[in-house]
């Protein structure tokens, strides 16, 4: 419960907010531009996006479907690192200054729209989808426990794209797969039900597949769903070496982090 | 900036852009041990087409191997010493020793994280150590590089062009 | 650690960016001691300045212990040579479109080829020139173990590790 205390929030405060604007009809490049915005301590910074643009500058664009975290429509870099605006509150920024920039990497539709197709086509070129050509039983196909919990680090990823455009490989070559992409091949890899590792693997082992990651972590540190990206691109490469779809499940905890 | 609106089109960052504004995101001292790694082994990769070049010359030329080294010492190829060179030189070098201990730790992490099955789940520890250990060295090892200069050379003059008469050794006394 | 099996298992897939992805890793840890003791034993335990044509000659034709030098620097070099141009075209092909990868991947491995060849011919070929080492002797004070021409007559070279 929330006292009366917290309501009245003490924790308000004014924020400037520098955002990134381009205009595809107008302009060559983005710009800067600095609202002031008095913000609440519980505020996400999505609301603060949304008082700029509903009570300063109608002209701003952004995407947001859900704003809880779930559609991954609203990825853009916050105070120069990757998040969903709705899931960082006003009261975790460090300083008054908020600064909102489109995802790197990807081309700039308008503001903070980015064009996702590259994105999208980089995930769909890993076959995100069960293959099973075999006789498919009376019943489902039956998993045990363990044999679900393998994957289940990958099943969490909703495609916000924050962990590609926070990879600085990506940055250098976006015919790089990306982290993403590779979440999502992992997510059926190692699902015992499929049968299409093989072809899988045959995509991600290329110079633009999983040896293109140099563990930089950022895609790590910047998922919002807290996959641990670095760690299942790791054993996608540690697949390919060994050939062994083992069920060590990785362990839930990371440590230091 | 023309205010006509024309067919809207998607802004496009060129690839030196793009690694520019990668420079400000916040990945921390993890992206900076990315780069940090990355430009110690391109320096590192320099260093040693130099180093094997100049190599080399010991099986054709021992004059040109010896006139070569002793630039490090400060002595140009017109034997005059001169100090702004040693020092740069020892800097240099200290600069070389600093990137082989960082690429020779930070790439331990990476096998760690590649190869060892949960690697990637002690980043943090494995990062701290890396730095660690590298200050660490680092520490130690810069004194010990840094400390013949603090004072000149003990045989500036004793190389070419006028070779000290054979037999003579070209260590001065005293030293 | 044992990996509980699912029992599927797929053929290890192999291809060129796998292998040398496994070899930066192997000959990163090898190169840790190999690059990393070199440096120690000349920039830590000798000083640089003094390093000159005899000192050269006096550590790869030692009688006992010069094979071991000999062996040691063309391993390194090899490695390092390999290790650090496949860094380069990795970087590269990190930047560059298909028509400048082959252009990147075909001049690093001439590159190392050169490298290799040249440090390797320094390594194994090398043979004391006698008369220009009595002409400029070692600068070091300390004994080592000289080959003939340079050493003390008369006296027997204590080995120092070096």
């Amino acid at each position: 419960m929330l006292s009366q205390a917290e309501l009245i929030d003490p924790q308000a405060r004014t924020l400037t907010v520098r955002i990134k604007r381009y205009n595809p009809e107008v302009d060559e490049k983005p710009h800067w531009e600095e609202y002031k915005v008095e913000a609440d301590g519980h505020d996400r910074v999505l609301d603060v996006i949304q008082k700029v643009k509903w009570e300063q500058d109608d002209t701003l664009s952004l995407r947001r479907s859900c704003a809880h975290g779930v559609c991954g429509s609203d990825a853009m870099r916050i105070n120069g690192s990757n998040g969903l605006a709705c899931k960082i509150l006003v009261k975790n920024l460090r300083s008054d200054t908020l600064t909102l920039e489109p995802i790197l990497g990807l081309p700039v539709l308008k503001d903070l729209i980015v064009d996702m197709k590259p994105f999208f086509d980089h995930y769909k070129s890993v076959m995100p989808f069960l293959v099973n050509d075999e006789q498919p039983p009376t019943a489902e196909r039956l998993q045990s426990p363990a044999e679900r919990a393998r994957f289940d680090e990958s099943t969490k990823c909703i495609l916000c794209a924050c962990c590609t455009t926070a990879c600085p490989p990506f940055w250098g070559d976006r015919k790089y797969v990306g982290p993403a992409a590779i979440v999502n091949a992992h997510r059926f890899i190692f699902d015992s039900r499929d049968r299409g590792a093989a072809e899988r693997l045959e995509i991600l082992n290329d110079a633009e597949g999983v040896w293109r990651c140099r563990t930089v972590f950022n895609c790590t540190s910047a998922c919002p769903r807290d996959i641990k990206v670095t760690q299942t691109i790791s054993e996608v490469k540690r697949l390919l070496m060994t050939g062994n779809i083992d069920l060590d499940t990785a362990p839930s905890v990371v440590i230091g982090n | 900036m023309p205010q006509t609106p024309r067919a809207p089109h998607a802004y496009q960052s060129g690839t030196l852009a793009r690694i520019v504004d990668g420079l400000r995101y916040g990945g921390g001292i993890g992206q900076w041990s990315w780069l940090a790694h990355r430009l110690s082994g391109l320096g590192i990769l320099f260093f040693l087409i130099v180093h094997i070049t100049d190599t080399f010359f010991v099986v054709f030329a021992p004059d040109w191997y010896d006139h070569t080294v002793a630039i490090y010492g400060g002595v140009w190829f017109d034997g005059h010493y001169y100090w702004p060179l040693r020092w740069a030189f020892r800097v240099a070098e200290l600069g070389l020793i600093a990137s082989v201990v960082f690429h020779a730790i930070n790439g331990v992490g990476v096998i760690l994280y590649d190869l060892w099955p949960k690697g990637s789940l002690y980043r943090k520890p494995i990062l701290w150590t890396v730095q660690v250990a590298f200050w660490g060295i680092m520490l130690v090892t810069t004194p010990i590089v840094l400390y013949p200069l603090r004072k000149a050379p003990d045989q500036p003059a004793a190389s070419r062009p006028a070779p000290p008469p054979a037999g003579v050794a070209s260590v001065v006394p005293g030293r | 650690m044992t990996a509980r099996s699912t029992g599927r298992r797929i053929r290890p897939s192999g291809g060129y960016e796998l292998f040398m992805w496994y070899f930066m890793r192997l000959s990163g840890l090898a190169l840790v001691f190999l690059a990393v003791g070199h440096l120690f034993i000349m920039h830590i335990l000798n000083n640089v300045e003094t390093i000159n044509y005899a000192f050269v000659a006096s550590r790869w034709t030692a009688p006992r212990t010069g094979w071991i030098w000999r062996l040691w620097d063309a391993s390194l070099i090899s490695l390092a040579v390999i290790h650090g141009f496949n860094g380069l075209r990795q970087v590269l092909y990190e930047y560059l479109s298909a028509g400048g990868r082959i252009v990147a991947g075909t001049v690093t491995w001439a590159l190392t080829a050169v490298f290799i060849g040249a440090g390797g011919y320094s390594i194994l070929m090398f043979q004391p020139d006698e008369g220009f080492i009595k002409e400029h002797p070692l600068k070091i004070e300390r004994t080592t173990e000289i080959s003939s021409a340079s050493a003390p007559p008369a006296s027997q070279p204590i080995s120092v590790a070096r």
